[in-house]
């Protein structure tokens, strides 16, 4: 007699759903996983959820009210989005932006870096698994950050501070001594996450060799900023393509070794120990008086009829603005190259043959922000 | 805490340097409809384009490749960095295979794909090509028509535009021939029939409220 199996007791491949609202999704985003037992076969990211047609609103905004969506797309980068839109317009309308608008353009772009990060860090510990004990040791960090962002520019998150040509107007009196004071909390809390999280043995177990990416992958797919470098690829468009005033700056562009999870969390985690020493250089060299906005700055904003594609590197990566006019002063056509979209459509790649928890891991590692994937 | 004294750099200077500073704003209670301004649009004029040196990186790409350019320029505003190249949008695979494996261009990586809708002249991709060991870039450029909107795809080429040639195909309808799942990305899976970054399909009176409430004067007077 020949034993048999029962057929329906095979393990067969299943889809489950996973989103839009899901806390591990950081936003409203859905990918529908097909799993055999706990091992991901097949990966459908499905976005779209945010789209608000930003870059068809853009074109009927002229170009000071095109700054304002720039926060609203990128909303935990905003000054970086908001540099790449100004040297779109500047480089256009060929404008030079004055030294001291420059500094405190780099100084707060590096401080929405940490901000950003700090972000990134106390949310992928929740993803580890760390409870929301990375949380509480970010947030006032970004707390004090933001402060500093309000008393600036008077809103918490979006801006709407720089301009094209400049800035909308002077930082307050105390700007240089609170930058150094939240500084202070910053090193203290940035030290706080890598006592947390770096060396934990858990945490390590969790990330370690977990979405790996070479770096010919992730080259092809177009990935960059943290994402790209922690394939060991030293890119970066702050040395690379100099823009603004970064040439003048001493920095390191941190690498990774295997490009997984651990790294990507390796390289960011450095990235704000760089980016410390970028404040406090431009700090140092911060001209003490001066004008913010060019002298010949014209009433209204008009450009020539031309094309330019200006890029920053933003805390997610290269954050490109693809910017035509036909003359006049609205865009004809602007397009925003994020980050996060690229990014994103790799995670297919990415995830397929992990365990499902580890999908919420390499989803955690982009650093996503699903306003600016879905524009 | 108040806010420093706000400094508008739209307000500050020169306010004799556009035409239409000279045009006083009408009194508010006087007109109850806002008078039309005086179209003084700036005469949109191309600028000259300059070809870029011998040798430079369209000649090596027309070469690897073995077709004709239709054009090829360097981008002015791009400050000589930038050479833009026209090609046929047949020739578009061939060129994206010589850029990426041909040693002396190398641009493996793919920053940017747009889709521009130039209304009379048809609709345009716009390829951003970037070599990361080499450091130079490349725009590459194809125009088809309204009644003809095929374009080879470069997702077998370039992964990167995989998701790129999907969010052009929903907002300007260009259908990218030979790619692997031409389905909306950002727009609902139904909506296959317009194409919202037409020109052609314009913005809703309250969206454009905004832009049209700027340029009748508001702005100008902020100090």
């Amino acid at each position: 007699m020949v034993l048999e199996r029962d057929p329906a007791l095979d393990v067969v491949d299943m889809p489950i759903n996973m989103g839009p609202q899901h806390p591990s999704t950081h936003g409203v985003f859905r990918m529908v996983l097909v799993v055999n037992g706990e091992k991901i076969v097949d990966l459908v990211p499905h976005i779209g959820y945010m789209h608000r047609g930003g870059e068809k609103l853009m074109e009927a905004m002229d170009f000071r009210q095109g700054i304002g969506y720039c926060d609203r797309t990128e909303y935990l980068a905003q000054f970086s989005a908001e540099l790449a839109y100004c040297l779109a317009v500047e480089r256009l309308m060929d404008l030079q932006v004055p030294e001291r608008a420059e500094y405190i353009r780099v100084i707060l772009t590096e401080m929405n870096r940490l901000s950003s990060h700090f972000m990134f860090a106390g949310a992928f510990g929740v993803d580890a698994g760390v409870f929301a004990t990375s949380f509480t040791y970010a947030f006032p960090q970004r707390e004090f950050l933001q402060e500093v962002f309000e008393e600036v520019s008077g809103d918490r998150l979006m801006y709407a501070y720089f301009r094209v040509g400049g800035l909308a107007w002077e930082v307050p009196d105390n700007f240089v001594q609170r930058v150094h004071e939240v500084l202070v909390h910053s090193a203290q809390g940035l030290k706080d996450i890598d006592d947390l999280l770096t060396k934990n043995e858990i945490f390590m177990a969790r990330c370690q060799n977990i979405g790996s990416f070479s770096a010919q992958r992730a080259i092809a797919y177009g990935l960059s900023g943290p994402m790209l470098r922690a394939s060991g690829v030293p890119w970066d468009l702050r040395k690379d393509e100099p823009y603004s005033i970064y040439d003048r700056f001493n920095f390191e562009v941190p690498v990774g070794n295997y490009g997984d999870v651990y790294d990507r969390y390796l390289v960011r985690i450095e990235e704000m120990r760089q980016s410390i020493s970028i404040i406090e250089q431009a700090l140092e060299q911060l001209p003490p008086d001066g004008p913010i906005v060019p002298e010949k700055m014209p009433r209204r904003l008009r450009t020539p009829p031309g094309e330019v594609y200006a890029k920053v590197e933003a805390p997610r990566g290269e954050w490109g603005v693809y910017l035509v006019s036909k003359g006049g002063d609205k865009p004809y056509r602007l397009k925003m190259r994020s980050p996060s979209f690229c990014n994103l459509s790799a995670l297919r790649e990415m995830t397929i043959g992990h365990y499902l928890a580890d999908a919420v891991m390499i989803l955690g590692s982009m650093d996503i922000v699903l306003c600016d994937v879905d524009r | 805490m108040t806010l420093p004294e706000g400094q508008d750099p739209e307000a500050t200077s020169d306010a004799g340097a556009t035409p239409e500073a000279a045009v006083p704003a009408p009194a508010a209670a006087a007109a109850p409809a806002k008078p039309a301004r005086p179209a003084k649009e700036v005469e949109p004029k191309d600028a000259p384009r300059v070809a870029p040196p011998a040798g430079s990186i369209n000649d090596v790409l027309a070469k690897a490749a073995a077709i004709t350019l239709t054009a090829a320029y360097m981008v002015p505003e791009m400050k000589g960095e930038c050479v833009a190249i026209e090609v046929a949008r047949d020739d578009i695979p061939a060129v994206m295979t010589a850029a990426r494996d041909d040693s002396r261009l190398d641009l493996n990586y793919l920053r940017c794909l747009s889709g521009v809708d130039w209304q009379d002249e048809g609709l345009e991709v716009v390829y951003h090509l970037w070599s990361i060991s080499k450091k130079h870039s490349l725009q590459v450029k194809t125009r088809v028509t309204y009644e003809d909107p095929n374009v080879p795809s470069i997702a077998a080429i370039y992964p990167a535009a995989d998701w790129h040639e999907r969010e052009t195909r929903d907002m300007f309808g260009i259908n990218f021939e030979g790619h692997p799942n031409l389905v909306p990305l950002l727009l609902p899976e139904d909506m296959t029939d317009h194409f919202p970054l037409r020109k052609d399909n314009p913005l809703q009176e309250i969206e454009e409220w905004q832009g049209d409430n700027l340029r009748d004067g508001a702005g100008e007077g902020d100090e």
